[in-house]
């Protein structure tokens, strides 16, 4: 596509004019800093690619941690309607339902310090990282994994890893419906198998943080966080299982969208209408890889929790250590929208997007119903990451919101800049204790490889889709 | 050289080109196979790769596919790859190496049909590809 026209709207939103093959307009949340950022990539572009698939309801959105993906940026969010609109696996992503956890504790900076090394390297050796990591606390057979893939967290509860409680800290309550493992192939399931409980490669991390101050102290009450604070944030997904289910369904969908007569603009943005038989078996797939992903997280938190316990020779209830929640953020889910003034049904892409629900949702659960749901947005190794509340303008953006800082160099870029420099000992110096499964994930994701996620955050709240509640700064992490 | 690593903000891709389409196809995975760090002297083992699809830019990316599988999955590590049969719809080759889990150097979860084309280029082919890192 040629053209790509881009006017700024306010100083927080950006319009691409609708133009040639596109059926709406584009509007990517960014202030003067971020739209900068944007000028060497291909990402405004794949806004406007996805303006151009079948069916798109509003905008073509991209929240302020836009970056160049793959099909659709990172960042990306859309709205495809279920009459005569499509899903998109490549719009899911690889990682379905990757998604980051905040697990809170009762301890002070003071009280945990002392354990920090200890715990890192306890947790290093018990939740596997790194490219290919196999799960070693964990076991399970064929069929246990079909009962993770239709049941999610339930499931680890129910195999008494975790407690009940933990499921309504969840979005989705842990589950997504209409799972259906008769839709997985072979090779997924083989690939799942010994992933529960494992961390993976790349950006994913476990990381301790200290709360650094409280910007809205009712909302931070409600969830439980005070200044000084002890929390652990996890950010995994569905592992090799959910990358298999999105190669599968990507070619699977070329072909589709070829005889169902779709004008691709990029083929990672191969799709089927949402009515026909091969999306309905996507989305039941799915819906299985995110189940999957949410007993992952849950597993991992067990481990936690027994690691805290075996050191801190306390229960992890005495510890605090309560789930605040668990956000996903590469999905595609059918949700109901306010349109043109009328309630419809959508399939809503979040590629690299958390859902915002605003106070008064009769989605949340009732402890979050007064506050606004919680979205966590991790910045990167040396700086902020942001737990923040869904405001009343969300519904703007389809109730979504950012999901971190969003990268600004690439990995190349960033080995280049590395090299020479141990990235171990700088984060050292800030005090911040890093183990890695490999040096090379370090490099990729040093601070300076991302936006700085203050900037993102600022934008979100600009336009009133989510309230800033608590600042935490990092100061011990495992990365994958 | 027969790839360069390109700048992808948010993954890692790579260019090949090379003076055939088997040429190509046994580059990619070449370039793939050091990307990951997956190289071994040994050729002890060999491993049977077969993939079909509509045509050779679908062929590329999962005959790429079923490699970063073999060598992720399987720990399948590989000395030298050979293609037996490339049509318009099919790819058949052989990995030759052998099954040993050693660390790898790269972090790619997937690969991309983002923007995928194989061009001709004077006399050579030649193909972008974009990983999920």
């Amino acid at each position: 596509m040629e053209d790509v026209k881009v006017t700024r709207i306010d100083p927080y939103r950006l319009k691409i004019e609708k133009n040639g093959p596109m059926r709406t307009w584009g509007l990517i949340y960014a202030n003067h800093e971020i739209e900068r950022s944007l000028e060497k990539d291909q990402a405004i572009q794949q806004v406007a690619n996805v303006a151009c698939l079948p069916g798109i309801v509003g905008p073509s959105m991209a929240m302020p941690d836009i970056h160049w993906g793959y099909g659709f940026p990172i960042g990306g969010v859309a709205a495809f309607s279920m009459q005569d609109g499509v899903v998109s696996p490549g719009g899911v992503g690889y990682d379905i339902n990757c998604g980051i956890r905040c697990i809170r504790t009762s301890l002070t900076v003071e009280e945990f310090m002392p354990k920090q090394d200890l715990l890192l390297s306890e947790l290093f050796n018990r939740v596997p990282s790194g490219i290919g990591s196999r799960s070693k606390a964990i076991k399970i057979g064929m069929q246990d994994l079909k009962q993770v893939l239709l049941h999610g967290a339930a499931w680890v509860v129910k195999q008494g890893y975790a407690p009940s409680e933990d499921l309504e800290a969840h979005e989705d309550y842990g589950k997504i419906a209409g799972a259906s493992p008769d839709e997985v192939s072979k090779k997924a399931m083989e690939r799942g198998l010994p992933e529960l409980g494992t961390l993976g490669s790349g950006n994913h991390f476990l990381e301790f943080d200290i709360v650094e101050g409280i910007a809205h102290a009712e909302i931070a009450q409600q969830f439980g966080l005070f200044k000084d604070q002890l929390v652990i944030q996890v950010h995994t997904g569905s592992r090799g299982l959910g990358h298999q289910i999105c190669d599968d369904y990507v070619h699977s969908m070329i072909a589709t969208a070829a005889k169902q007569g779709i004008v691709l603009p990029d083929r990672q943005l191969a799709c089927a209408y949402l009515a026909s038989n091969e999306a309905k078996a996507y989305l039941a797939a799915m819906a299985a890889a995110a189940n999957f992903a949410y007993a992952n997280r849950e597993m991992i938190t067990s481990l936690i929790r027994e690691t805290f316990e075996r050191i801190f020779k306390q229960s992890w209830e005495y510890l605090g250590m309560r789930l605040l929640y668990d956000c996903c953020h590469n999905i595609a889910k059918i949700e109901r929208i306010m349109w043109e003034g009328k309630e419809i049904e959508v399939c809503v892409h979040r590629k690299g997007a958390t859902r915002a629900l605003p106070p008064g949702d009769p989605r949340l659960p009732q402890r979050f119903r007064q506050t606004g749901q919680p979205i966590l947005v991790p910045g990167d190794m040396g700086r902020l990451s942001y737990i923040l509340a869904g405001a009343p303008n969300a519904e703007e953006t389809f109730f979504s919101a950012c999901h971190g800082a969003g990268r600004l160099l690439s990995r190349n870029e960033a080995k280049r800049q590395a090299k020479g420099r141990s990235i171990l000992d700088e984060l050292r110096s800030k005090g911040i204790h890093a183990m890695a499964a490999s040096r090379n994930t370090l490099a990729e994701e040093m601070p300076e490889a991302y936006k700085n996620v203050s900037l993102v955050v600022d934008t979100m709240s600009g336009v009133g889709v989510t309230h800033v509640v608590a600042k935490l700064r990092p100061i011990g992490m495992i990365k994958g | 050289m027969p790839y360069e690593m390109i700048d992808h903000t948010a993954d890692m891709g790579i260019k090949v080109s090379a003076h055939g389409m088997r040429a190509l196809f046994e580059e990619a995975a070449r370039a793939l196979i050091e990307v990951l760090g997956a190289h071994i002297e040994s050729n002890a083992e060999e491993v049977s790769v077969i993939t079909e699809g509509i045509d050779k830019e679908d062929l590329l990316v999962r005959w790429l596919q079923e490699i970063l599988y073999e060598i992720e999955v399987q720990d399948f590590r590989i000395a030298f790859v050979r293609i037996d049969t490339l049509d318009d719809t099919m790819v058949a080759g052989k990995l030759y190496g052998e099954h040993a889990p050693t660390p790898l150097a790269g972090n790619i979860k997937a690969v991309t049909y983002h923007n995928i084309t194989i061009k001709r280029v004077d006399k050579a082919f030649e193909t972008t590809i974009i990983f999920d890192a």
